[in-house]
């Protein structure tokens, strides 16, 4: 372990930064481990001879479910898009924010440069910003809504804290929190996302290539343009 | 982070302040400019006392620099040395007491007619007309 | 007693002119960080104001604190609040010594029972540890108790007296406590820092002096005049950290030009001080303005939280190790899980078959 953190009346921050988030990575760690080798193992016995190669279908269905598919792409065109300006600026926010740099030089060991606040502090507000529409659009529609389930709620929710809780700290809007206490609920939403992350719906991050291939090469087994 | 070794040390004398400092400099000459407005239209005076804003090295001297000289200047000791002068924007008074080893225990910026520690104070004149009086009336007359 | 005079009357025996007094009352708001509009308020209550008694208590401590608020060469005006006090007791810095020291500190405290301000800079030893920190035969912890009887107020000077300090610092071998883990029943302000800004301590003297009151106080009992505002917010390398422009090292050509000390681990962020207005002696710099990243030596605890070089943001995330035996225990959830699943699967078509 990094140093001991062992002392009398530990506070919200050093809980946060120490502790909470050690089991949370610790909890992440076997999650993902487990999820994934357990999806990889399944298999399923096949029957039919094979009408098609199976690892080209899947290679080229990870390519292809990237874009929208040409049928759909006027009804789901702006989900597809805002998901992409999402992820793209949550990356941004994660990496490019200089204390989050530092907090990954510390566990991979080397840095990369960072991006000055002013741009941090517009891709936040961008990426709030489309997780509130689409919440919004996910209430508002009623087919949307009676497919949503509690996994998707929480996973909102335990995506939105973390830049919630960040932009507090960063900003010092703190509501009349003190400023290490906010800091400290922004580790601790991260430590909830990375407990949630394996067991909820955010584990498509990892899932979405393994199970875009399996169902491509399915498919190409097939004879079935997936 | 551990042998002193280490750690490289390089001694430099007289590096100039990196100009890209300029913190509050900007802000306290805009600060300045309206105390000035108020002090024409109301007679209204203002004080800032620039020692407890946070500023870099260099900052100050700038902002001496942007504030300049002016025509009066005058310096008495209590406690200490303590100078005041005008800059070269009438009005604009800088006020600084040194205490008794020379260092600097309060800086201010006046923006008024006449700064009020110019003038003689009421108990120092009191004070000096009793002390008069009794000299005179040691001497006989 | 001489604390009955005025302040008023001890300037003016030290031949102080009214425009000295009027120097001294300026550069007194500007210490107590209060606007140059008060200065007249605080003339006024200056000139009448009573010299208030004060017993100075040192405990586990190594100095530092009265080094510090000491060290400013006479005559300063920090040094002419400390004349304008009656500092009864203080066994580092007065004459008498021995048997007639202890008299002045019982004559003081019973002359002044109630009425008294009770300094106190070092952390207490207690349990089985208490004759550990032992002044003329009395331990630390019972001159505490006892002193703070007739106070009518107790100042924690420096991190030690105010949150245990270095000598609480893991693994507390002297099972050191604060001044107010141990005094519940006074009012307690508490001036951190390792040592304490000298004219912050000043600054609170004061504060007590002109309004006879106790400061408004922080969640951790310090003045927030001067504790309210953390090091980050009053920063003037902060332009550097908005932009983006870092330190890598203490020697590169960021730190040459004077950038932001965040990577380098300062804890600015998360300190609350008076460092980055006040300065030290006498304004001149102060850590984060002579190159170092600010330690956080006025927070509880500041000894044992981590490295000082660490960045804030990094957190203690474990080591590989613990991670390896993380995924190596999610691979055998992984595995089991799989064999039930082809198990039940073969079953079923065992099942089918038959
Ligand atoms: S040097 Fe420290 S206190 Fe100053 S801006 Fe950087 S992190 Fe904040």
């Amino acid at each position: 372990m990094n140093e001991g953190l062992y002392w009398e009346g530990m506070s919200l921050l050093d809980f946060a930064r120490g502790p909470a988030l050690r089991w949370a990575v610790i909890i992440f760690v076997i999650g993902i481990v487990w999820r994934l080798t357990a999806l990889l193992l399944a298999s399923r016995k096949q029957l039919e001879p094979a009408k098609g190669s199976a690892t080209s279908g899947g290679m080229k269905t990870l390519l292809t479910r990237s874009a929208p598919a040409h049928e759909l792409e006027k009804n789901i065109v702006f989900q597809h898009y805002s998901g992409y300006a999402w992820h793209i600026g949550m990356f941004v926010v994660l990496l490019f924010f200089a204390p989050h740099m530092l907090f990954f030089k510390d566990i991979l060991g080397f840095g990369w440069p960072t991006l000055p606040n002013l741009f941090i502090t517009f891709f936040t507000v961008v990426t709030m910003g489309i997780l509130l529409v689409l919440l919004a659009r996910r209430l508002m529609n009623p087919v949307l809504r009676q497919l949503t389930t509690w996994d998707d709620y929480i996973s909102w929710l335990i995506a939105f804290l973390p830049f919630l809780t960040g932009i507090m700290a960063f900003t010092h809007i703190t509501f009349g929190m003190r400023y290490e206490t906010v800091l400290a609920l922004h580790f601790l939403s991260v430590s909830a996302l990375l407990i949630w992350f394996p067991f909820g719906k955010l584990m498509h991050a990892i899932f979405i290539w393994p199970s875009r291939y399996k169902v491509g090469a399915a498919f190409a087994r097939r004879g079935v343009r997936a | 982070m551990s042998g002193l070794s280490g750690i490289g040390v390089k001694v430099e004398s007289g590096a100039a302040a990196p100009d890209e400092i300029y913190a509050n400099t900007l802000p306290l000459l805009h600060e300045i400019r309206h105390a000035l407005a108020r002090l024409v239209e109301s007679g209204e005076p203002t004080v800032i006392d620039i020692q407890s804003i946070p500023m870099g090295p260099g900052d100050m001297n700038r902002l001496m620099d942007a504030l300049g000289e002016g025509e009066v200047r005058a310096e008495f000791e209590a406690l200490g040395k303590t100078v005041i002068r005008e800059s070269r924007y009438g009005g604009v008074w800088i006020i600084e007491h040194l205490n008794g080893s020379g260092g600097v225990a309060g800086r201010f910026i006046e923006i008024t007619w006449v700064p009020s520690l110019l003038q003689a104070q009421r108990e120092d004149v009191e004070a000096g007309l009793e002390a008069l009086a009794d000299a005179l009336a040691a001497a006989g007359n | 007693m001489a604390a009955s005079k005025t302040v008023g009357d001890v300037l003016r025996a030290h031949g102080v002119s009214r425009r000295g007094f009027m120097k001294f009352c300026a550069a007194t708001a500007s210490m107590m960080a209060l606007p140059p509009s008060m200065v007249s308020t605080v003339a006024a209550a200056i000139e009448n104001a009573r010299r208030p008694s004060v017993i100075w208590l040192p405990f586990q401590e190594c100095t530092g604190c009265t080094e510090a608020i000491t060290r400013s060469h006479t005559p300063t005006l920090e040094g002419l609040i400390f004349d304008s006090i009656s500092l009864d007791y203080h066994h580092t810095l007065m004459a008498a010594s021995g048997q007639r020291a202890e008299d002045a500190m019982m004559q003081a405290m019973e002359e002044n029972y109630g009425n008294y301000l009770l300094l106190v800079d070092g952390s207490i030893p207690t349990e089985e540890f208490e004759s550990h920190s032992c002044t003329n035969g009395h331990t630390h912890l019972s001159m505490l108790k006892d002193a703070a009887t007739g106070a009518a107020a107790i100042v924690s000077v420096g991190t030690c007296a105010a949150y245990g300090g270095i000598p609480k610092a893991n693994p507390n071998p002297t099972k050191a406590r604060s001044v107010q883990d141990l005094i519940t029943d006074k009012p307690i302000i508490n001036v951190p820092g390792c040592p304490p800004v000298p004219t912050v301590l000043t600054g609170v003297l004061a504060h007590y002096l002109v309004f006879g009151t106790i400061p408004e106080l922080d969640p951790y009992g310090r003045p927030m005049a001067f504790f309210g505002q953390n090091i980050h917010d009053r920063c003037y390398r902060r332009p550097f950290y908005e932009r983006g422009q870092f330190a890598e090292t203490f020697d590169d050509e960021g730190a040459k030009k004077g950038y932001c000390l965040y990577k380098l681990g300062c804890k600015g962020p998360i300190t609350y001080n008076a460092c980055a207005t006040v300065r030290w002696n006498e304004g001149t710099s102060w850590p984060v303005q002579s190159g170092h990243g600010c330690l956080g030596c006025s927070e509880p605890d500041f000894w044992d939280k981590g490295s000082f070089y660490r960045p804030l943001s990094a957190a203690y995330w474990g080591d590989a190790r613990t991670v390896g035996i993380g995924a190596a225990a999610g691979a055998a959830a992984g595995l089991a899980a799989a064999a039930l699943a082809r198990g039940k699967q073969k079953k079923a078509q065992q099942e089918e078959k038959a």
